[in-house]
């Protein structure tokens, strides 16, 4: 009986000096002497690595946290207390919203020296028209990809996607209003219209389309094209690319109805409490050669001037022809009713 | 000499932590949703404090009702699938010694030791198009082309029997333990079939344990978005993923608030059923 | 003839069982299966490799997540079945306005949605100002996990002979002491399961975190929630699998005790 108590005794002894231990020596007890710098972020936006670099550079330690969608970030923001947060990358749209909501910090651009890097082609976007609360990080646009070894007949536009043959072998980004604009941009409809016909009228579409689908998803449409999972997708370019890198079979082609494009920003929220840390992120992630470690491992589009030299005719193209999503107020909850009725 | 200590402190020190806890972590937090739950929500994540019950009327909507039945039949499918599966598990296991069924009920309580959602990932690798189980299917010439066993119901159902097997194995097997071994007996001499003696003997006296775990089994099952997200590839949407879409992406706290309150009061009269047919509060959620 | 036929079932009947097994453990030899693959995506086997349980370690994101997960599912476990033994005996032993009421409520959290729970919790931490972090987190774990420590406990308590106390009592032992050296002892098995409980609960739970987590507090689901679409890595697997070594051990270890405990009574 004594023996089993100290048995007991010591199993539970054992365990909680485990946890003081781990508790004693998790990262944020390791030598940051510079604070820290609490950063929400898309999930795969920037590489580990690059954050690790700039924690032994800095000395500062990063809380990274990530969502996958603009109104998870506008969620998190709202449900946390201000200054809970130091550094977001919300999309155009949202960083409009953000303004207008008065959550975020304006940005100064003086304290950051590579401001410069950034091409002028990216700047003074409608959604922030001088630039007073954001700075541009990456540009994505959504484009059709397919199989070209599996599907034979050319996919150049949305309507091309209503085909009997290609059942449950689409993958769509998981994103609501890219998805529903895409769907009136295919019924000639504008890509923010939200006029009750013509959400009918998309809606039309996504009927004929669901039997197509094989899933939605944000985080990685690309694997399911490596897999094979699907052959045909609407993704963003930077899935599209590294698919391409995996299975050369994969071809992309601008929609012909138009379609969507997506700038995302950085944004320092109302009293973030580590703003000099924020800006001394931005300022190393705004770098030419971090900033082409980014693209590197997802290839979106960076506003670096050093990296766009070569394509800029391209990229003035995209600004020119995509449609950024635009704020629609009220009329959200017809949207968010539609995509309940849709899935 | 030491001193007594009076009994109203031990009694202070037995009662309270009850009491905070219930009130500090149950009670008031579900009050405030109840509150939230009538506020009026504007056009994008916040809300407003004009009183409305719009937000119980907008659950009603023929869209979200579809969609709960959906869910619903999906979560019925899997509660009978877990009922199908614990019954003659626990059964069959009565003619193990004690000591065997003990170690094997143990065993079935090591899956839990890992993360759910890792578990769910197994899933993945086993049932994606390329995954183990139709490569080795086409391997042995069984199937042509893959199945599709996953992005759609199908997975989830997989994943949700899966993850909630466990919550009905222990109340079903814990109550049938408790039938009396001689009734049994007694039925098959006076010449019951097998079927004729779970249905005289063991379904009316296991009967409240088979709720409790259909409980433990069905509420999970509307409200595990994880598994509807993963294996059912964002195509079929749960209670649970449309509860959290309101807190976490589409913006609206008052309807998800109203929806969670809908939902309690729906789990509140599922108890009280549990209770009418003599199930005990007590025995919830496992009763071993 | 009939004996053949007792002896066919006796197999089908085991056959059953170990199918059952089979469908429990599956994706769990899976995963332990793939943490020694060579190729990084976790989809066919390609080679065998122990490399995975050393890169793990090089996974700071991953080993703080399953630090703050081990921390918080420790923590939790103590003080959920601190405060679900001391509430198992005050609510069988007292009364006082309202136990009616807070007996019933106290099961309330075993039943409702974890969905439920987790956006009332997120709103409850929301409206007092409660930063969201590891500290939160923790809160919400002991808030699932106490319900389950007093039915535990509860049961033990049901069987416990009455006049021990008593006898304690009448022997001059203060209410404490009494606790201590006979009550405690005697619930141990309740205790000891309980706690067990409000471990694996911790350790499996996904979507309570979920809600209550906030900036930096990655704990092993929300981490792998992150990673679960682009593809885990078998790093995960290999910690998986090392977890459930260690857990399996513990629990092996309790569970023989407990019998033996049990047993005794």
């Amino acid at each position: 009986m004594k023996e089993k108590n100290i048995l007991v005794v010591a199993v539970l002894g054992i365990v909680l000096a485990c946890g003081l231990y781990f508790a004693f020596s998790t990262r944020s007890e390791r030598s940051f002497k510079n604070g820290e710098v609490n950063v929400l972020n898309w999930t795969s936006y920037i590489p580990d690595d690059v954050i690790s670099d700039f924690e032994k550079e800095f000395g500062i330690r990063v809380n990274y946290g990530t969502y996958s969608s603009n109104e998870e970030l506008l969620a998190k923001l709202s449900s946390s207390n201000e200054g809970a947060y130091d550094l977001v990358f919300p999309s155009d749209y949202m960083v409009e919203l953000l303004i207008q909501r008065g959550m975020l910090e304006k940005m100064d651009k003086e304290r950051l020296r590579n401001f410069s890097n950034i091409d002028s082609l990216f700047l003074n976007q409608d959604y922030d028209s001088s630039n007073e609360y954001s700075l541009p990080f990456l540009l994505a646009y959504a484009e059709l990809i397919y199989d070209a070894s599996k599907i034979r007949k050319p996919i150049s536009s949305y309507r091309d996607l209503i085909n009997k043959d290609y059942r449950n072998n689409i993958i769509l980004i998981n994103d609501q209003r890219i998805i529903i604009g895409s769907a009136l941009l295919a019924t000639g409809a504008e890509m923010n219209s939200v006029k009750d016909e013509e959400l009918e009228m998309a809606l039309k579409f996504f009927e004929e389309l669901k039997p197509n689908i094989k899933a939605f998803d944000s985080d990685s449409p690309k694997t399911f094209l490596i897999t094979k999972e699907a052959e045909i997708g609407l993704i963003w370019n930077a899935e599209a690319t590294l698919a391409k890198n995996e299975n050369p079979n994969l071809k992309t082609v601008f929609p012909k109805e138009g379609f969507a494009i997506s700038m995302d920003n950085y944004c320092i929220p109302k009293n973030s409490k580590n703003r000099a840390n924020a800006y001394r992120l931005i300022d190393f992630l705004l770098r030419e050669d971090i900033s082409a470690r980014i693209v590197e491992e997802y290839p979106y589009i960076s506003p670096n001037n050093g990296l766009i030299s070569e394509n800029e005719a391209e990229i003035q193209e995209i600004l020119e022809n995509g449609s950024y999503v635009e704020n629609v107020g009220v009329d959200i909850k017809k949207l968010d009713r539609l995509w309940a009725r849709f899935k | 000499m030491k001193k007594r200590v009076k009994p109203s402190l031990f009694r202070a020190v037995v009662t309270l932590p009850a009491i905070i806890y219930c009130l500090g972590l149950i009670l008031l937090p579900i009050l405030y949703v109840f509150f939230l739950s009538f506020l009026t929500s504007d056009s994008y994540g916040g809300y407003t404090y004009d009183f409305t019950l719009n937000n119980y009327v907008e659950i009603f909507e023929p869209t979200y009702i579809v969609m709960f039945l959906k869910s619903s039949a999906i979560a019925l499918l899997v509660t009978f699938l877990t009922l199908l599966i614990s019954y003659p598990f626990a059964i069959f296991l009565m003619d193990k010694t004690e000591k065997k069924q003990n170690f094997l009920i143990k065993l079935v309580m090591i899956p839990f030791l890992t993360n759910s959602l890792i578990r769910t990932f197994g899933w993945v690798i086993l049932l994606r198009k390329n995954g183990l189980i139709n490569t080795g299917l086409m391997s042995t010439g069984l199937i042509s082309s893959p199945l599709a066993l996953m992005y759609n119901t199908f997975g989830i159902v997989i994943g949700l029997t899966y993850t909630l097997l466990p919550f009905m194995i222990l109340p079903v097997y814990s109550a049938v333990s408790k039938v009396d071994r001689n009734l049994i007996s007694a039925a098959k001499d006076l010449g019951a079939s097998k079927w004729k003696v779970f249905k005289e003997v063991y379904l009316p006296l296991t009967l409240s344990g088979a709720f409790n775990g259909s409980l433990m089994v069905f509420i999970p099952a509307i409200g595990y978005f994880f598994i509807a997200d993963i294996l059912g590839g964002g195509k079929v949407m749960i209670i649970g993923d449309l509860i959290r879409n309101q807190f976490l992406s589409a913006r609206n706290w008052p309807f998800g608030a109203a929806l969670s309150i809908f939902l309690l009061l729906f789990t509140l009269l599922l108890l009280k059923l549990y209770r009418k047919i003599g199930g005990r509060l007590d025995e919830l959620g496992g009763g071993i | 003839m009939r004996k053949i036929r007792r002896k066919k079932h006796f197999y089908l009947r085991n056959l059953f069982i170990i199918l059952v097994f089979v469908f429990l453990f599956l994706p769990i030899a899976v995963l332990v299966l793939y943490s020694f693959n060579t190729s990084k995506m976790n989809i066919l086997f390609e080679g065998f490799t122990v490399e995975w349980y050393a890169k793990l370690f090089e996974n700071a994101n991953l080993i703080d997540a399953f630090k703050n997960t081990i921390i918080i599912a420790v923590i939790s476990t103590i003080v959920s079945t601190i405060l679900g033994t001391l509430s198992a005996i005050g609510l069988k032993k007292y009364n006082f306005p309202g136990k009616g009421f807070i007996d019933k409520l106290i099961y309330i959290p075993i039943v409702m949605p974890e969905i439920v729970l987790g956006i009332a919790l997120l709103s409850g931490f929301t409206l007092v100002k409660l930063k969201l972090g590891l500290f939160s987190v923790l809160l919400s774990h002991i808030a699932f996990s106490v319900p389950f420590v007093i039915t535990s406990v509860r049961s033990s308590l049901d069987t416990l002979p009455k006049d021990f106390e008593e006898a304690a009592e009448d022997l001059g032992a203060g209410k404490f002491k009494t606790l201590f050296y006979v009550t405690l002892p005697l619930l141990k098995p309740g205790i000891v399961s309980g706690a067990l409980l409000a471990f694996t609960l911790s350790l499996d739970d996904v979507i309570i975190s979920f809600f209550t987590a906030g900036p930096g507090t990655n704990t092993l689901p929300l981490y792998i929630y992150s990673v679960i679409k682009t593809g885990i890595t078998p790093d995960v697997n290999a910690l998986t699998t090392l977890m459930l070594v260690a857990t399996s051990v513990i629990l092996t270890v309790s569970a023989l005790y407990q019998t033996r405990k049990l047993r005794k009574l």
